[in-house]
């Protein structure tokens, strides 16, 4: 039985690996207002640093963190100078995107050079505990305390002493104006991706050591785990980042003592979507003060949609929709089917992060809304399967809304933070909620897809079924763009200022939009339920919300034929060129980055 | 073809500046002699602040020329203008709010790497703006606008510049200020640097300039030596916006 102390030291110490991370994520925040979503993958790169050097070069400690800290820094500079700064002129989400597509690519090399399988990295410190008043600590608490203040000290003398640290400040906090006193805005930030890199590598290699063991999901885990600190602590602010780290880390090991382990990320979750509604400027700013995002426009790449001509489009519909009577492998269909389901989330998000703005990094939630409710109908309450997935589609739209109305005041970077939050925070209660969910267990079982009392097995019949499904949806979509209320979403999204100054009512629309892609995406994981008839909390994850943003950005954000083709594209291409699987997240990871960098506006065209 | 007037410090020859499709600047030509003091007039949203923009790199034009000191500036970065020797005054002085008055004066001195000179220097900005000296160690952002216009200045001259440009220096400032200010402005010159400054107020320009241009809509409608221009009626005009001022 552990007691209290404990907890608290546990808290500290998890609370200092935070804020190894959420300080980087602090400097680059002020510097370039860019959350960097890459920073959990340097995280993970200096886990599986560290273990090259202790188990394969057997270096002592010092030397190894040494070693982390350098190579990780080397490859925040590499990341900065080519991932980032080409991207310096583009629109405000590139950057963004971008470091999404480098911790794919990170993450899939790490796994695919080490293998997936957790190792062991042992800390080379001796195992002893000492008695502090109620509770033990280790040489490993220690070393991490140690580690922590050591940073921070450094990093403190740095900004304060030296010319390089007031060029930080000072672009932080004006970069213009930096500029205009000889700043050379490109080595502030190579600077500051190049601490941020060393601290964030020196933590993952600590984590691993605290634990003793790596694996490729800590990357996810720790990017968000610093997002959630920094926020808490108000995004840009160093020392803010470091308390806020402390306190989640406290708050972490609190509920882990109280409610059990699988509630840990619970509430790191909730604490930051509290703070993102209450105080989205973080803890220690004035509530009034808006978030540092720019008022209005150019978060979406503005351009000319490609026009393609109706009949293109009936001809398409009609091969699609006559493709199974010819002799087509079940592989093919399978593969078609995939990418109809795919369809329909992303015509889900186009609509939410192109058409209105809204870019929401946890679209698979309403997946997994949509699946469970359709799935728990269908098996507990008896509802035959076609109502049951329309009953999915509902909820996810009714839930979905109801979970993001909150965060409908925040903007830009701030609105994608609170949608990956709450696409966590469902994930989370789906495992913990078990008289429901059925918890870690998942739910087996699922009866197939049926219509009217006939079941839909053939490939065939579901291939249609789907099929048809998106077309229903896409056409909808397509009406509503072209409608009044389309045209007040894209004012919203191209300026949001003038768009209440004309007396739209920004919720009122941000639900509409919501409801409708809610209902798409619930729909859309409603026949997946009944497709795979075994699901659980991490059938649809983050991957595939950043699969479906992908997705929609290939096609172009906000435009309904270009989510469909990007859908067809990344699931179809990798099957026709029978890419290996492990290697499937590096392609969609690859494929962001040079759309981000060279076709923004995607295939189609922006709308 | 030779001329007989010396070359200016800085040229802006017939720029044309674009924001996407909308055009600020229509073949703008602007010269700023060697010691002068030039003003650039104009009513708001005539290109001003942008014609600021254009010297400093902020923003590059879609054509023409700028030169300083006869070697052009289009192919530089902002950091490489300043080094050149081009301190700048923003609008609404840009201070950095969270560091303090004297961490903001050094800052002006970002391109010097001579230390002992430039804590000279700053206890001249201290004699030059006796006000400041108690203030070091305040947050630049609890300043009245009168202190920070001080402090913008002193932050400039830290880089001992040949060239300072400033946008609308006395805006906001109470009358006592703006006496002050322009006094200033006239003693910085009389030491050698010459004065790029962007007004909305003629009358008080037009005390301190050597010579005056005015922009409107992106055109200059009018220039020449400030004393002449002051009994001009067509800078009224220019500002009422009348459509025949040029
Ligand atoms: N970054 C920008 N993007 C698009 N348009 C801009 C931008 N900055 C300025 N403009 C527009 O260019 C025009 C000229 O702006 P500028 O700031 O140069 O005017 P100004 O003469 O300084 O005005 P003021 O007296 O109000 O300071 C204005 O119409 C302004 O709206
Ligand atoms: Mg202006």
């Amino acid at each position: 039985m552990s007691s209290w102390l404990d907890y608290t030291i546990n808290g500290l110490i998890v609370g200092n690996v935070y804020a190894l991370v959420a300080v980087g994520l602090a400097l680059i925040f002020g510097v370039s207002r860019l959350i960097n979503f890459a920073q959990g993958s340097i995280y993970l790169v200096g886990a599986y640093i560290g273990w090259v050097a202790v188990v394969q070069l057997h270096t002592p400690l010092p030397l190894t963190i040494i070693v982390v800290a350098v190579a990780a820094a080397l490859v925040g500079l590499i990341i900065e100078r080519f991932g980032l700064r080409p991207l310096q002129n583009s629109v405000r989400i590139a950057p963004l995107l971008a470091t999404i597509g480098i911790s794919f690519v990170l993450d899939q090399l790490v796994m695919l050079t080490f293998s997936p399988n957790p190792r062991a990295l042992p800390s080379q410190l001796p195992d002893v505990r000492f008695q502090v008043g109620g509770g033990t600590i280790g040489p490993l608490d220690l070393l991490i305390a140690g580690v922590g203040l050591t940073s921070a000290l450094l990093l403190f003398v740095f900004l304060r002493y030296s010319k390089l640290g007031w060029a930080v400040r000072a672009t932080a906090q004006d970069r213009d104006a930096a500029m205009q006193m000889g700043v050379d805005v490109n080595r502030v930030n190579q600077a500051v991706f190049g601490i941020a890199a060393a601290l964030g590598g020196v933590s993952g290699m600590l984590v691993g050591m605290y634990y003793n063991q790596i694996d490729t999901a800590m990357s996810l885990q720790a990017t968000l785990k610093g997002v959630v600190a920094e926020v808490v602590g108000g995004a840009g602010n160093v020392p803010g980042a470091i308390i806020g780290s402390l306190l989640l880390g406290l708050v972490e090991s609190y509920g882990v003592a109280v409610f059990g382990t699988s509630y840990r990320n619970l509430f790191a979750f909730l604490l930051l979507v509290v703070v993102l509604v209450l105080r989205p400027n973080g803890l220690f700013a004035s509530a009034r003060q808006a978030p540092p995002e720019p008022l209005t426009g150019t978060f979406i790449a503005p351009s000319r949609p490609v026009r393609i001509p109706r009949w293109a489009l009936l001809v398409a519909t009609g091969i699609f929709a006559v493709l199974p009577l010819f002799p087509v492998s079940f592989y093919v269909l399978q593969t078609l089917i995939n990418a109809w389901l795919l369809g329909m989330l992303a015509l889900s998000l186009t609509l939410v992060a192109g058409t209105i703005g809204q870019v929401s990094l946890g679209h698979a939630a309403l997946l997994a809304i949509g699946a469970y409710t359709s799935a728990l109908l269908s098996l507990n309450l008896s509802v035959p399967v076609g109502l049951a997935i329309i009953g999915g589609g509902l909820m996810s739209a009714a839930l979905g809304t109801a979970l993001i109305s909150p965060s409908f005041r925040l903007r830009g970077h701030y609105v994608s933070i609170a949608t990956l939050a709450i696409g966590e925070i469902v994930s989370l209660v789906i495992l913990n909620w078990e008289s429901v969910t059925r918890g870690p267990i998942g739910i087996s079982g699922i009866p197939p897809l049926a219509l009217f009392g006939y079941e839909l097995v053939s490939p065939i019949s579901i291939y249609w079924f789907s099929f048809i499904v998106m077309v229903v949806l896409a056409l909808l979509q397509g009406r509503l763009l072209g409608s009044h209320l389309g045209r007040s979403f894209r004012a919203i999204r191209d300026d949001d200022v003038a768009a209440r100054a004309y007396g739209l009512s920004l919720n009122r629309y941000k639900s509409l939009a919501f409801i409708f892609g809610g209902f798409a995406a619930g729909v859309s994981g409603g026949i997946a339920a009944h497709l795979y008839s075994y699901i659980n909390h991490e059938t649809f994850n983050t991957q595939q919300s950043i699969l479906a943003l992908t997705v929609v950005i290939l096609g172009g954000l906000g435009n309904v034929v270009g989510a469909i083709l990007g859908a067809v594209a990344l699931v179809g291409l990798p099957e026709v060129f029978r890419v290996a699987a492990e290697y499937r997240i590096l392609i969609y990871g690859i494929v962001l980055l040079l759309l981000v960098r060279f076709r923004p506006q995607g295939l189609l065209g922006t709308m | 073809m030779t001329t007989s007037a010396p070359e200016p410090l800085l040229a802006l020859s017939d720029v044309n500046t674009f924001y996407g499709q909308a055009q600020v600047h229509f073949d703008l030509s602007i010269n700023v002699g060697r010691g002068h003091i030039v003003c650039l007039l104009g009513g708001n949203a005539s290109g001003k602040s942008t014609t600021m923009k254009i010297i400093l790199g902020l923003v590059k034009p879609r054509s023409g020329e700028v030169t300083f000191d006869g070697t052009s500036l289009l192919g530089l970065s902002t950091p490489q203008i300043v080094r050149r020797g081009i301190a700048s005054v923003p609008e609404a002085r840009r201070l950095f709010a969270d560091m303090s008055v004297r961490e903001n004066i050094l800052m002006g001195a970002f391109v010097r790497n001579d230390r002992t000179e430039v804590a000279q220097d700053l206890d001249k900005m201290l004699a030059l703006f006796p006000k400041l000296g108690q203030r070091l160690s305040q947050r630049a952002g609890s300043l009245s606008g009168g202190e920070q216009q001080m402090v913008a200045m002193a932050r400039a001259l830290m880089s001992r510049p040949r060239m300072i440009v400033m946008d609308e220096p006395t805006m906001g400032l109470s009358p006592l200020y703006v006496d002050r200010v322009l006094e200033l402005i006239r003693t910085i010159n009389q030491e050698g640097v010459s004065v790029f400054m962007v007004e909305q107020n003629a009358s008080l320009a037009l005390e301190i300039a050597h010579e005056a241009y005015v922009l409107q809509t992106g055109k200059i409608v009018l220039s020449g030596s400030a004393r002449a221009l002051k009994d001009d009626p067509r800078i009224r005009d220019a500002y009422l916006g009348g459509s025949e001022a040029a």
